[in-house]
């Protein structure tokens, strides 16, 4: 996995956390089992330095795509997208610029090989 | 005619069914918190749980950022979602020495369950695993029979036996 893809997985996991971290009603849930969650400051800033190591288009594509899906890097199993379920091409597709990183076809969404 | 004796069978809850001997750290290698992520990581990879290990602990490790999830009374509960991660899974580790994981009493953490899931949109069994493992080590002779069982198996009839009565 070159290292664009894995900064994408790792905003893409640090966002699922803010998010979770941010919904008041699962907040509460974790705090009630003991869980302080007092560090959202840090995970900001984590994320803003993970942020400016992505190519500028790469995180815009990332961006976007995310108000849209809750997951935007996905695997690809078998040639089958594991983000909408569709096959995919024998000749992947990249994207314009990165160079590096492929999407599907269907949903757009960024792939990893598993 | 005689009968067979009728058979309550209780319905596990989702910790007992994701308990497995191969998620089994006896004894840690380690003694500080950021080791010993990565030490249980490294088991969760060698099982095909952690896709890419480094992902893992980095996400474990922002969790711990986050708020330290050592909840005091010897107990740590890490828990984080990542992409990385093929499947939910519990992977539970003893230390009978004692691991420094900034818990909330200051006090060295001896059982340790990591849960890892990964990113799915609606998953509310991992929130409900994370609430049966406090309930289950809720009571200090509980938490000592577990450090003391002799195996795994052992460690989940202890734990199986918390929830009997739901």
């Amino acid at each position: 996995m070159n290292s664009q893809l894995q900064a994408l997985v790792a905003l893409q996991d640090l966002d699922l956390m803010i998010r979770e971290a941010k919904d008041p009603k699962r907040a509460t849930q974790e705090e009630e089992l003991g869980f302080p969650l007092g560090g959202m400051d840090k995970l900001e800033r984590t994320r803003e330095r993970l942020a400016k190591q992505i190519d500028e288009r790469l995180l815009q594509l990332y961006e976007r795509m995310s108000r849209r899906y809750a997951r935007v890097v996905v695997p690809v199993e078998g040639r089958i997208c594991l983000g909408c379920f569709i096959g995919l091409p024998t000749a992947s597709r990249r994207i314009a610029d990165s160079g590096t990183v492929e999407n599907c076809e269907n949903c757009g969404r960024i792939l990893y090989r598993i | 005619m005689p009968t067979a004796p009728s058979v309550e069978r209780r319905i596990e809850t989702y910790l007992e069914l994701h308990l497995r001997p191969a998620l089994f750290i006896p004894e840690l290698k380690n003694k500080k918190k950021s080791a010993v992520l990565e030490e249980m990581v490294a088991h969760l990879a060698r099982h095909q749980i952690a896709r890419q290990a480094d992902a893992v602990l980095e996400v474990l490790r922002q969790r711990e950022a986050l708020g330290s999830t050592g909840v005091g009374k010897g107990i740590a509960i890490p828990h984080a979602r990542s992409t990385m991660v093929a499947e939910r899974a519990v992977l539970l580790a003893r230390s009978s020495k004692g691991v420094e994981f900034d818990a909330a009493d200051g006090n060295p953490v001896h059982l340790c369950f990591l849960i890892v899931a990964p990113p799915t949109e609606h998953d509310p069994i991992y929130l409900q695993m994370l609430a049966q493992i406090v309930k289950a080590v809720r009571l200090a002779p509980v938490r000592r029979k577990i450090l003391d069982a002799p195996d795994f198996d052992a460690i989940r009839a202890v734990i199986g036996a918390q929830f009997t009565n739901e």
